[in-house]
């Protein structure tokens, strides 16, 4: 859905490409549990699954993450969605996108994908209820495809 | 008419004193009361003047006030008066407080440029400041190896390729500089620069940025640091005159916000809008609003357009026969009156200048509805017209004095003293004049503000304000004549004449009597016409006269504009 339509990247930059190589080597030495990387010979774009943690809401549920590197990675943030259908979460829209202030204003380079995928397990584990943003019709239906990183997130609840 | 009587004796006076304030007038019960407008002040204390009393009680002690205006409650920065306070701000806190200028420079922009702001709340509790800015006491983490992993790159890489922060976190220069170069380019944030170790709050201070930028990026820097000594501080604004480049340091109290920036522009510095005495600030957002609101245009085209009956394109007709012809691609042939398609019309309907379906139609009230909607919008925009053309004619007379001043300053000002042999110095009096007129066009302009928002039912209020404003424009129109046309005699003469001293005396007075006039009007419209209250209350009896007078006052003087005065001495 909107992942397939997200604008077309820059190639990597050096220190870009460098980067990745390091953090796909480190991942292969020391997966972060419960996170599978589909192995690909497209470096710009991870496509990872992740698996509900036991004890929790999402217990021996898949999802799909999309990982999607800009030109000046770190240094810019990914944009990270989950493929549709996305899990039932107060913080994550239908159309995959994810309500996480590290994805977008609180980005530091020093963050990697396996960190970003620690942190979005955390807030599916923490959920106590499986329910969809109390906005998400109306946030999907003006979304359009365009990319998360292009909206004006407002982190609202860091409980959850 | 009665009223014609009273109008010659409060105007008969054709001298240079003929000043409505000048206590002259004995027959108006009007002048009367306001004239002696100081002795009065103590009788309306008494009135219910509601919140009113506190200005009237201050504008009471006329000497005070005028001094209170006359010294300048603000000082214009330039470039580099603003960097100059900026280091002496951060050099106070940093010898104060014993610490670097960086980490002065981050508590003082956390507690918006205050000094002791930054003083009370570190001496409070030094330990929560630092907290809360990311001044660390030491770092956090410690390393010996002669090689350390770039926390970004995460390239292995020998020690003096690595910086940190005051925490220790390693990250390489190439890396530094891409992430701090990042937050510049993202905006202002960049003045709160964090080590990029998400779990660390250190504070990056201007030292690394200057240490490991390029230096468009250190400018950059620099410029939000200035920006933000500006910005963030209360008792600053910046100059919004477009490329001025000066900032203004304001301090409270006098209740009267206009400032003069040095690039000559004046400007409200509590709404930062141009200088708009003696309207208040929410007046002029209406205003300023009104007049570029789509609602004066929806107000425009209901009045003076229809839609066309198939495309609904709204159509204007200025001129011409009721058979309509709407605009290609529509190309609807109607009829302007009942709206009905033109192929139904011809002779029997009336022909092409009358409507008989529409003369029935409408006895019937079959169009009632919309027609009065039309009247209305005609109406309420007739009147914003009336105000926003005198508006902007007492803007554009503005914007002309200027450039007068300015070619008089350059030019006219030598001449003139080479043929009458007298110093420029003491030929100020002619500056003088031009810029009282630039002042008075700036006041006269922000009057119609005013009238357009008195309200209609204020009867009395009105007719006070409109005869204060005739008098106001027919003064200003003698200054301004006398400065421009009667001074051209003298730009050609050949040498010094007794005339040109007659000159100065009569441009000097003039200057003067307006000054003094518009001084008194602006506080009189400042304090919402106070006194007609106390007036109409005292005077029920007059009443009816007094309207009479103020009517043809008002409809004679605002009928022909700017010449409102000259014309009704004529009538005399």
């Amino acid at each position: 859905m909107t992942s397939s339509s997200a604008p077309s990247r820059k190639a990597l930059s050096k220190i870009a490409c460098n980067r990745l190589q390091k953090e796909l080597a480190e991942w292969q030495l020391n997966p972060p549990s419960g996170f599978k990387h589909r192995v690909t010979d497209n470096l710009q774009k991870w496509v990872i699954d992740v698996i509900g943690a036991p004890g929790t809401l999402y217990a021996n549920e898949t999802y799909q993450l999309q990982v999607e590197f800009p030109e000046h990675y770190p240094m810019e943030a990914p944009q990270v969605i989950f493929v549709p259908p996305a899990p039932m979460h107060p913080h994550i829209y239908s159309n995959g996108h994810i309500c996480l202030d590290i994805l977008y204003d609180s980005w530091s380079p020093a963050m990697t994908v396996s960190s970003i995928c620690i942190s979005i397990l955390s807030m599916l584990s923490s959920a106590t209820v499986k329910q969809r943003p109390a906005d998400n019709d109306r946030y999907v239906k003006n979304c359009h495809g365009r990319s998360p990183k292009e909206t004006r997130w407002w982190f609202h609840d860091d409980k959850v | 008419m009665d009223s014609e009587d009273d109008m010659m004796d409060a105007n008969d006076v054709e001298s240079v004193d003929d000043d409505f304030y000048s206590g002259e007038m004995d027959a108006d019960c009007y002048s009367d009361d306001y004239g002696d407008y100081d002795d009065d002040v103590d009788e309306d204390d008494d009135d219910d003047s509601g919140p009113d009393y506190d200005f009237m009680a201050e504008a009471a002690d006329d000497s005070d006030v005028v001094a209170a205006r006359s010294q300048l409650s603000y000082t214009v920065l330039k470039e580099e008066d603003i960097r100059q306070r900026q280091e002496d701000d951060i050099t106070k806190v940093s010898t104060v407080l014993s610490i670097p200028r960086e980490a002065a420079c981050i508590l003082l922009r956390r507690y918006n440029w205050s000094v002791s702001k930054v003083h009370d709340e570190w001496f409070a509790d030094e330990e929560a400041v630092r907290k809360s800015v990311g001044l660390l006491d030491g770092p956090v983490v410690r390393f010996s190896d002669a090689e350390l992993v770039c926390g970004i790159c995460f390239d292995t890489l020998p020690r003096d390729r690595i910086a940190s922060a005051a925490c220790g976190h390693p990250f390489c220069k190439q890396c530094w500089s891409g992430y701090i170069s990042t937050t510049i380019n993202d905006g202002p944030g960049c003045l709160t620069l964090k080590c990029p170790d998400p779990s660390c709050q250190a504070a990056v201070g201007q030292d690394m940025v200057n240490a490991l930028t390029s230096s468009e990026d250190r400018e950059k820097y620099a410029r939000y640091l200035r920006r933000s000594y500006i910005e963030d501080n209360r008792k600053t604004k910046w100059c919004p005159a477009p490329g001025c480049e000066y900032a203004v340091d304001f301090v409270a109290g006098g209740g009267n916000f206009d400032v003069a920036c040095l690039c000559s522009y004046s400007f409200c510095w509590n709404c930062t809008e141009e200088a708009h005495r003696p309207v208040d600030c929410g007046t002029v957002e209406k205003w300023i609003l009104k007049n570029s609101a789509e609602s004066e245009n929806m107000n425009w085209i209901l009045a003076n357009s229809k839609p066309c009956p198939k495309c609904k394109r709204p159509i204007e007709k200025n001129q011409g026969c009721m058979h309509m012809t709407c605009t290609p691609p529509c190309k609807f042939e109607f009829c302007w009156l009942c709206l009905g398609a033109w192929s139904d019309h011809g002779e029997r309907t009336g022909g092409f200048y009358a409507c008989n379906r529409y003369e029935a139609a409408k006895q019937e009230g079959v169009y009632d509805e919309a027609e009065r909607r039309r009247e209305m919008a005609k109406n309420s925009l007739e009147k914003y017209t009336h105000y926003y053309e005198r508006w902007a004619s007492n803007q554009s007379s503005r914007q002309k004095a200027l450039s007068d001043l300015h070619q008089m300053q350059t030019v006219h000002l030598e001449k003139l003293s080479d043929i009458h042999c007298t110093p420029e110095s003491q030929l100020k009096f002619i500056t003088e004049a031009w810029l009282q007129i630039v002042e008075c066009r700036r006041v006269l302009k922000w009057t119609y503000a005013y009238g357009y928002y008195l309200p209609e039912h204020e009867q009395a209020k009105r007719q006070f304000f409109e005869y204060l404003q005739g008098e106001a424009e027919s003064g200003l129109e003698r200054l301004h004549q006398c400065a421009e046309k009667e001074l051209q005699q003298f730009l050609t003469a050949e040498g010094p004449s007794k005339e040109f001293d007659d000159f100065r005396t009569k441009l000097a007075g003039l200057t003067s009597v307006t000054k003094n006039y518009f001084e008194n009007l602006v506080r009189a419209l400042e304090n919402g016409l106070a006194d007609v209250d106390s007036h109409a209350a005292c005077s029920k009896g007059t009443s009816a006269k007094v309207t009479g007078i103020c009517k043809a006052r008002a409809t004679k003087g605002k009928g022909n504009g700017k010449s409102g005065g000259s014309s009704r001495n004529g009538d005399d």
